[in-house]
């Protein structure tokens, strides 16, 4: 690796940790106003140090294992996790220029590894020996299964149209065209909603979180974790969730994009946005049953998905698709 | 479809609600103004000789349904007017299990027990919140007291009393009251 690699990488990797830290301070603020509350006040100005006490809190305390536990898994999954959901973001370009990973199969590495995040999940399930956890862990497994496949058919609407794989050369083809949702926007937008829904349902967030379903398994995979290690799966499913808008915003909303100005700006801006409507969703909807999140993927979203890929794929063959 | 449109009736009412200012406040540092009849704590009072106004018959222990007052009765010679009389030798009365139901006002023959405008502050040990007879006296002169005694209170519920007058009040609605009780 060149030495720009590793500083633009090490760069990545800090916006996105402390994008991720004052999203937890957004979410709970946004979270608090949408409920006719306040959010946190008490620590620092508005409460912004909110997530440095919540770290610190989360250092301290007592890591606890239970006696049947599997040590080694339970001790290794949720470092797993976190890494797991940061290593998407290193493929994701946040500026012409700024891509550690540059890479022409883009697109399905996002995917490969998003899929590959549920391993420690499952890990962490099966290491706890927790009736909870394992039930958890298994609803995971199985949503994010069902889920994969309209996440990579919607996926590839952006890859027939622009023609390629790679991250950066859908966002320069987007440059040179336009946004994808913006146009051809029959494809574009309905892409763009069926890839957001499958990737909420891929980061387990609500609606579609019913591996922790609280109300129901306690809090799912995290059940027997306390401290840090609650802290990184904790962390990951935020991660997840910052890098799946970084991903959507680079597909489908032109990524670092913009009219003016510098282009990590741009696409900060546009993960954010997606990061907040996202949080909208998640504190304005219910979680949906295990068969109706089974019936949504399979009865909806996949041939939808599959719908728009041959249109896409039509589309790219009339003139004005060319 | 039905989750759908319910979806976006939620999601409309929650951006709603992120325009709209908070309803909540920061409870310790910004109070609501409290209604007029409010009342917390309790406090003991002096009488208008300037001795202490209970007179130890535990009647407010008897009514108590929580049973969270205990009163010891003694019985000495006042120290200003010089008479032999009932005193309290002590008087506790246990927050924790108070139900703020104000029956030991209403009961008090000398309207001795008031309750208070000022909620008690929240303590890190249960004794914290255990009034005891030198606190009770205490509150009477730090604390702002509450709208009741057993005077007005038993004329509330005295069906002579006739239709209630309205009673002057910068707050709250006008609330009923039996004539002549509003002061």
């Amino acid at each position: 690796m060149t030495l720009f690699a590793w500083l633009s990488s090490i760069l990545v990797a800090v916006i996105v940790l402390t994008v991720t830290a004052f999203g937890l301070w957004w979410e709970r603020k946004l979270a608090g106003r949408m409920q006719s509350r306040l959010g946190p006040t008490i620590v620092g100005p508005i409460g912004l140090f909110q997530p440095i006490a919540d770290l610190l809190k989360l250092v301290q305390k007592e890591p606890i294992i239970p006696q049947r536990a599997d040590r080694a898994l339970f001790w290794l999954a949720p470092p797993l996790t976190t890494l797991f959901a940061l290593l998407v973001a290193a493929l994701v370009p946040f500026g012409p220029k700024l891509a550690p990973a540059n890479i022409d199969v883009g697109v399905p590495l996002i995917i490969a590894l998003g899929g590959l995040a549920l391993i420690p999940v499952w890990m962490a399930g099966w290491a706890s020996h927790n009736k909870y956890a394992l039930l958890g862990a298994m609803r995971a497994v199985a949503q994010s299964v069902s889920y994969g496949v309209p996440l990579v058919l919607t996926a590839l609407v952006p890859v027939i149209l622009a023609g390629s794989m790679n991250l950066n050369s859908i966002v320069a083809w987007q440059h040179r065209h336009h946004w994808l949702v913006v146009w051809p926007v029959f494809l574009g937008l309905p892409a763009f909603i069926l890839f957001i829904l499958a990737m909420l349902a891929e980061a387990n967030r609500i609606p579609f979180d019913i591996p922790e379903a609280e109300s129901e398994l306690v809090a799912g995979v995290s059940t027997e974790y306390t401290g840090m290690h609650f802290g990184f799966i904790y962390l990951a499913e935020y991660v997840h969730t910052l890098v799946g808008s970084a991903v959507a915003s680079t597909l489908f909303l032109g990524g670092w994009d913009g009219p003016f100005g510098p282009s990590v700006l741009w696409m900060v801006l546009k993960t954010c946005l997606l990061f907040s409507v996202l949080y909208w969703l998640r504190w304005s909807l219910v979680r949906l049953r295990a068969d109706q999140l089974m019936a949504l993927a399979w009865k909806w979203l996949v041939p939808a998905g599959l719908a728009l890929v041959l249109l896409a794929a039509v589309w790219t063959q009339t003139p004005w698709g060319r | 479809m039905g989750y759908l449109l319910d979806g976006l009736k939620s999601m409309w009412t929650t951006a709603l609600n992120a325009i709209r200012p908070p309803f909540t406040q920061e409870f310790p540092k910004v109070l609501r103004p409290h209604p007029e009849r409010y009342h917390t704590s309790f406090a003991l009072l002096h009488d208008e000789t300037g001795d202490e106004a209970c007179t130890g018959c535990g009647a407010c222990a008897r009514i108590c349904p929580s049973q969270v007052i205990t009163v010891k009765l003694g019985k000495r010679e006042s120290a200003i007017t010089q008479k032999k009389r009932g005193y309290a030798d002590d008087f506790t009365l246990d927050l924790t299990a108070c139900l703020v139901c104000e029956l030991c006002v209403q009961v008090c023959p000398t309207d001795a027990i008031v309750m208070l405008k000022v909620p008690e502050l929240p303590g890190f040990r249960r004794e914290d919140l255990v009034l005891s007879m030198p606190r009770l006296y205490e509150n009477e002169k730090s604390k702002p007291l509450g709208w009741s005694n057993a005077t007005k209170l038993m004329a509330m519920q005295d069906p002579k009393a006739g239709a209630a007058k309205p009673e002057p009040s910068k707050e709250t609605a006008p609330a009923p009251a039996a004539a002549g009780a509003a002061s």
